[in-house]
């Protein structure tokens, strides 16, 4: 399996992190505990703005302080999770009617305006949280 | 000097007539003043492009041999209104399909119709002497009609309200997906360019107004529905030919978890007459105020959390007692914009001219609440004692209450009367069948609760969507006040 360490070389102030924890790594409650214990034994404050479980696993979203990104990750992929930062969704453009209802539900302004005011996506800047794919009302933004 | 239509319209016809957006207009007046602006621009052109849940066409079929008087009928699956003569039907936007609700609705078929794809008609008839078949299935396209006329309740709301939720659930509303504690803002409207805005009194919009609708030529039919011009709310009802409008203008929209609609083009010129409609047309977002409401609470009168104006809006970002909320359009500005262009570009190329209208509408009205005959119910009007227990006691005495008050649901709480957790008879079963003893083990601590002061459905609602069947009754302490069950409700 491959792990991928987040926000190398990427300029972009994000202090928002997805991960998944596989199922497959994960049986009980008292693993997700013992990995949120490692993360703690940091003696870091973070959010987690979203616990989703998914078919692969648990997905969570945890808001992290900028200076803490790489060893929140570290802590994280040391512990089986995969940390993502890759853009998940796709935007189709025959569809979007340039409406914006997804651009407030974006955490790291992925999705945006151009100069026109046209719906633009920036896959680096998509972080995979997927909490805009069912505020489109064009369900033009589909998971990839 | 004050201009007439027919001055414009000979403008119109000797190609000479200056036409600028209500953008535009702004900087005009700013650079040259309201009278200089009177005298050289003839025409304001407006535009809006949202979600606009009050419309929906009218389709004449024509009829079948041997003819049909259809009862009930579907296009491409969406429930159609018949209830006028045998081959017309009325399709509104917010009926959805049937098997997937929040896929394809009304609204989409309206697109489909514009884009000439194929429909499917099925209809169903009891059948009389002069209308003999019951059953039709075929298809057919916008062409093939005799009439397909858009005809639309309500349209182009001067303003709207922004949207938030400060609960701790994402709500699915008809103002898109809200997240939760204040986490994004949605609003409508395309400001400055609204068609309302730029004549608040109106002096050019009346019945007969020839318009933009949906790619094509419309026209205002009157007031609409709910308009409420003394709070800068009012609407109008818009008719206007199917046949020459444009998908790109009609498209039909499913908000999940909500229902189906349609994004609506609307396009409205004014004409600068005087130096009123000069300096009115000059509007700008900043000076075009909101309310932020907070959707959680699922009222009537919702409460108001702050004042905005669109400036606010377009910004991105609005500051909500100290916080920080990202905002959205569900209207495509992108759009409004395109539209007072194209608009601009009829009345330019001569293609497209200005009339007065036949009445005015009413400027001075308000809207009034549903009456309703039956007594709102609260929660507390309804509520039961609930029957407890201490969370440290014995499965043993929970079966025991259980038996003894004849009831399902066992509240735990602690000796100060706070909220534990709960238990029911299901729960107690189960620990039986597992050998558990205490009741730590089978407690649930998640509680979904209501309050005194909530509406009964609005609880009952809360039971039906969690699968559940009773609520303790918590205050704002989160101590146990009673309990309502479904048992008692029903």
């Amino acid at each position: 399996m491959h792990w991928d360490h987040i926000f190398g070389g990427v300029d972009v102030k994000i202090t928002i992190i997805n991960c998944m924890l596989p199922f497959g790594i994960i049986r009980d409650i008292d693993d997700y505990s013992k990995i949120i214990n490692e993360i703690l034994k940091y003696d870091i404050t973070f959010n987690i703005l979203k616990f989703a479980t998914g078919t692969n696993g648990v997905n969570l979203l945890l808001d992290v302080p900028e200076d803490k990104i790489k060893m929140i990750t570290d802590a994280l992929t040391q512990n089986s999770v995969v940390v993502n930062k890759k853009g998940r969704v796709i935007v189709d453009d025959d569809k979007c009617i340039d409406c914006g209802a997804c651009l407030s539900l974006c955490p790291t302004d992925a999705l945006y305006f151009d100069e026109s005011l046209r719906l633009n996506f920036s896959y680096e800047k998509c972080i995979g949280c997927l909490l805009c794919l069912d505020s489109c009302p064009r369900r033009a933004i589909e998971e990839m | 000097m004050p201009k007439t239509y027919d001055e414009i319209n000979q403008k119109i016809r000797n190609g000479d007539v200056v036409v600028v957006t209500a953008e535009e207009m702004i900087k005009i007046v700013e650079d040259s003043g309201v009278q200089v602006a009177a005298k050289e621009i003839d025409v304001v052109t407006t535009g809006t492009f949202g979600p606009m849940c009050s419309s929906g066409a009218f389709l004449n079929f024509g009829h079948s041999d041997p003819p049909i008087k259809l009862e009930h009928l579907w296009l491409n699956e969406v429930h159609a209104y018949h209830g006028n003569a045998a081959v017309d039907c009325y399709i509104g936007v917010t009926r959805s399909v049937d098997i997937k609700p929040y896929d394809y609705g009304g609204g989409n078929v309206i697109e489909d119709l514009v884009s000439r794809k194929s429909i499917r008609l099925r209809g169903t008839s009891y059948t009389t002497d002069c209308y003999p078949l019951e059953e039709i299935d075929t298809y057919f396209t916008i062409d093939d009609l005799n009439q397909a006329i858009l005809c639309n309740p309500r349209n182009a709301y001067q303003k709207y309200v922004c949207a938030v939720n400060t609960t701790d659930k994402t709500l699915y509303t008809y103002m898109g997906k809200l997240l939760p504690n204040l986490g994004n803002a949605h609003y409508a409207g395309a400001g400055c360019l609204n068609p309302l805005c730029n004549d608040p009194d109106y002096e050019t919009i009346g019945i007969g107004t020839r318009i933009f609708l949906g790619g094509g030529i419309g026209y205002v039919m009157g007031e609409g529905t709910q308009h409420d011009p003394k709070n800068g709310f009012g609407t109008l009802f818009l008719k206007g030919d199917l046949k020459q409008m444009k998908p790109e203008y009609l498209r039909g929209v499913n908000f999940e978890k909500y229902g189906s609609s349609m994004s609506v083009g609307v396009g409205l010129p004014i004409p600068i007459l005087n130096e009123n409609l000069a300096r009115k047309t000059a509007v700008k977002d900043e000076n075009i105020e909101t309310d932020v409401v907070d959707y959680g609470v699922p009222r009537r009168n919702r409460p108001v959390l702050i004042k905005v104006n669109y400036k606010e809006l377009k910004s991105g970002k609005i500051d909500i007692n100290g916080k920080e909320v990202k905002v959205s359009s569900l209207s495509s500005l992108f759009y409004a914009k395109k539209i007072a262009k194209e608009l601009k570009t009829w009345i330019e190329d001569g293609l497209f001219f200005l009339n007065p209208p036949a009445e005015n509408l009413p400027t001075n009205t308000t809207y009034n609440p549903m009456k309703q005959v039956s007594e709102l119910k609260f929660v507390k009007d309804l509520k039961k004692p609930a029957i407890t227990c201490f969370d440290d006691c014995d499965i043993k005495v929970v079966a025991e209450k259980i038996i003894e008050e004849n009831t399902n649901h066992i509240v735990i709480i602690d000796k100060e009367n706070h909220l534990i957790g709960i238990v029911t008879s299901f729960d107690v079963t189960k620990a039986i069948a597992r050998d558990k003893t205490h009741i730590r083990d089978i407690i649930t601590k998640k509680v979904i609760t209501a309050s005194d002061n909530e509406p009964i459905e609005v609880a009952v609602r809360r039971m039906k969507m969690n699968n559940i069947s009773a609520l303790p009754i918590i205050s704002d302490e989160k101590k146990c006040t009673g309990i309502i069950s479904s048992e008692e409700l029903m």
